[in-house]
């Protein structure tokens, strides 16, 4: 028997929950590991699915928009140049919603056990980045076979991909919040991510966007995260604008914001799912 | 709008509330519970049981009020939480050891015995979707009464399981109070609850109503949940052995057919009595009224023991021949050797008539009276102890021969 007095009531301070969950490493392993084993356990191909599902998607709008639409990008073969953008933001799509059904999808066991909840959020985090590694490998391939042989500022990609990620998971936590209250969250949510991805330069090049927008329209944080990914793979010219600091400003209050929110509703998710 | 509104005043505080919104579902409820001990909360659905064990557990929190607990607590709400039915039995006894807050190299340690009580050795690498419900929770449950921890809470774990594994849970929740750990036992089954737990606790609406010695409490309970309550507050050889069942409520409320009067016992001597011995003679008198013929009619007495248990039954059907019953009368029912032990006992009505071979209830006064039976010296001078059945039967024993070849070749085979 330990002398250690736990002490339950009522909490009042606010934190951000981190040392709490990181005193939970092992638990924060074995549940991401669980996520992505029983994903790829049932299915033999299952990294071959992984693959398939968004290089199809990747054909498709190839076809749309760099056959049929013929979209302006700048010189760059079109698959290359929307599979460079497309990888952090299906990261960044996947990841959210996976962060933000972390608390109702997981409602049977949470109302059983406790443990901190961020542990659920970060276990998501965890499985769509390895996810986002395969496709990874997958876009360098690409890259390779259009005759693009990446140089050493493509490992870029790694904290941007990374950034994307924690971006994702601090909104998704947002989202989690409220969508243990609000149902209505979740269905639209699907809606706000497709307008998400046509504010973001991912089929079409930046460019395209009128002068007089371009400081807001590089608000957007995923604007920087898929412009700095092609620099980093096919050496695309990015220039810092005032805008970069103001959305990483932006990020960084969205990620704290909702590690805050996340910790503070976390204790009533129970009550009132 | 209304409704709208309402729905906007639970998410957004500043909006406003009033004491009307809030339901409290646990008030004033303080108690301790000492290492070793086997605390068992009873208490009807929604009287806050689960929800006392949600906030002990960390789950939920308490909107006000405290609790303080020595050691690490092991919850097992229910079973088989955590488990992933994709992952094999091995991969998720470590899932739900390190979801209880342990670590791999504590589980790992004790892994070994876990497969051996679930007794699925078998299986152990086999994905849990295909374990049959019962391996499943075997497994579930030697995962959490195993796994070290100080203050173990369990939740309706006994529900689950065959008779086999309920015993040898049992056993095993035994040996982990003897380690000094302590368990608080939340259960329906009120056996399981007796013959488990040392204290117990009740809850109603959210109040804890009493704590105490466990047989204290069920029996309390018991009468409570069986509508005993305000009439066994008076002593039972103080109450009149005539009892007028006119007003008495039927099984719910009023009853459709008021054709048993009254009911009185007596001792075998015809005398009005509420007392009695075991072995005695006893005669329960129902006085009826029939506003109506009935042919192949029966009268049924139960006696109903403290914990609301159904012990004897006597049908007027069990006798030969049928009574012809007339429009009113009072009827007999006479128990040459009563069989009950010490105890109050509570006595339901039935009147009916049998209806191609089923018996129709046409009158039924549950409670309609109460007895006591004392077992006096029935069984010799050494009596009968708590929890040592319900019904004495004196018997003859006897010496057959004094060194055993008798039946002893066929006992090898």
């Amino acid at each position: 028997m330990t002398d250690e007095i736990r002490v339950i009531e009522r909490q009042k301070h606010f934190g951000f929950g981190i040392m709490e969950a990181a005193s939970r490493m092992e638990l924060l392993v074995m549940l991401s590991q669980r996520q992505i084993a029983s994903r790829y356990r049932q299915m033999l191909l299952g990294v071959f699915w992984a693959a398939l599902e968004p290089l199809g998607q990747l054909l498709m709008l190839t076809l749309v928009f760099g056959f049929l639409l013929k979209v302006d990008t700048g010189g760059y073969p079109y698959p290359l140049f929307a599979f460079a953008g497309l990888t952090a933001w299906w990261l960044f799509s996947r990841n959210l919603l996976a962060v933000a059904g972390c608390l109702q999808d997981n409602m049977g066991l949470i109302s059983k056990v406790y443990f901190p909840r961020l542990i659920l959020g970060l276990a998501a985090s965890v499985k769509e980045i390895f996810d986002i590694a395969i496709m990874l490998v997958l876009l360098l391939v690409v890259a390779v076979v259009y005759g693009y042989i990446p140089g050493a500022k493509v490992v870029v990609l790694i904290p941007l991909l990374l950034f994307a990620g924690l971006l994702s998971l601090g909104l998704g936590l947002w989202l989690a919040s409220l969508m243990v209250r609000f149902r209505d969250v979740r269905p639209m949510l699907g809606l706000i991510l497709q307008a998400g991805m046509y504010a973001s330069p991912i089929l079409y090049s930046p460019a395209l966007v009128p002068e007089r927008l371009q400081f807001y329209y590089q608000l957007n944080p995923m604007y920087w995260v898929i412009e700095l990914s092609r620099w980093g793979l096919l050496d695309k010219a990015v220039s810092i604008t005032p805008s970069f600091y103001w959305s990483l400003l932006l990020s960084i209050g969205v990620i704290a914001s909702g590690l805050l929110v996340f910790s503070a509703t976390e204790k009533m998710a129970v009550d009132v799912q | 709008m209304g409704r709208i509104a309402a729905h906007m005043r639970e998410f957004f505080p500043f909006m406003g509330r009033d004491e009307t919104d809030y339901f409290w579902s646990l008030r004033d409820v303080s108690f301790e519970v000492k290492p070793g001990e086997i605390l068992g909360i009873l208490g009807r659905n929604g009287s806050g049981k689960s929800t006392l064990l949600k906030i002990l557990s960390g789950v939920t929190q308490p909107t006000t009020g405290r609790a303080e607990l020595r050691g690490r607590v092991g919850s097992l709400l229910e079973v088989g939480t955590g488990f992933h039915p994709d992952l094999t039995g091995r991969e998720n006894v470590f899932m739900s050891g390190v979801l209880l807050g342990l670590s791999r190299k504590e589980i790992a340690a004790k892994f070994d015995e876990i497969v051996d009580f679930s007794g699925i050795e078998q299986f152990i690498d086999v994905p849990v979707k295909r374990y049959s419900s019962g391996m499943y929770v075997r497994l579930a449950y030697a995962v959490a009464s195993l796994l070290r921890s100080d203050i173990l809470i369990l939740d309706e774990v006994m529900a689950v399981g065959d008779a086999a594994f309920l015993e040898k849970s049992q056993k095993n929740i035994e040996k982990i109070a003897n380690d000094g750990r302590t368990i608080l036992f939340v259960s329906h089954n009120i056996h399981a609850i007796r013959s488990l737990c040392h204290t117990g606790m009740l809850l109603s609406k959210g109040q804890k109503v009493m704590q105490g010695e466990i047989e204290d409490v069920v029996s309390f309970y018991m009468r409570q949940l069986h509508g005993l309550g305000e009439k066994s507050q008076s002593d039972i050889s103080d109450r009149a052995p005539l009892v007028n069942l006119e007003k008495a409520d039927g099984w719910d409320g009023e009853r459709p057919h008021t054709i048993l009067q009254w009911v009185e016992t007596c001792d075998g001597d015809g005398k009005p009595t509420r007392v009695f011995k075991t072995g005695d003679s006893i005669s329960i008198r129902i006085g009826y009224k029939l506003d109506q013929e009935v042919d192949r009619s029966y009268f049924t007495v139960f006696f109903i023991d403290g914990l609301g248990d159904r012990v004897q039954v006597m049908y007027s059907l069990h006798d030969d021949g049928e009574i012809e019953l007339g429009t009113s009368g009072v009827i007999e029912c006479r128990i040459n050797d009563l069989r009950l032990v010490s105890g109050e006992y509570s006595m339901t009505l039935d009147f009916g008539r049998v209806d191609h071979g089923h018996l129709k209830s046409i009158d039924w006064v549950p409670d309609a009276t109460q007895m006591r039976v004392d077992l006096g010296d029935y069984l010799g001078p050494l009596g009968l102890r708590p929890n040592q059945g319900i019904l004495a039967q004196r018997t003859k024993w006897q010496l057959l021969e004094k060194c055993m070849s008798y039946k002893n070749n066929e006992v090898k085979n």
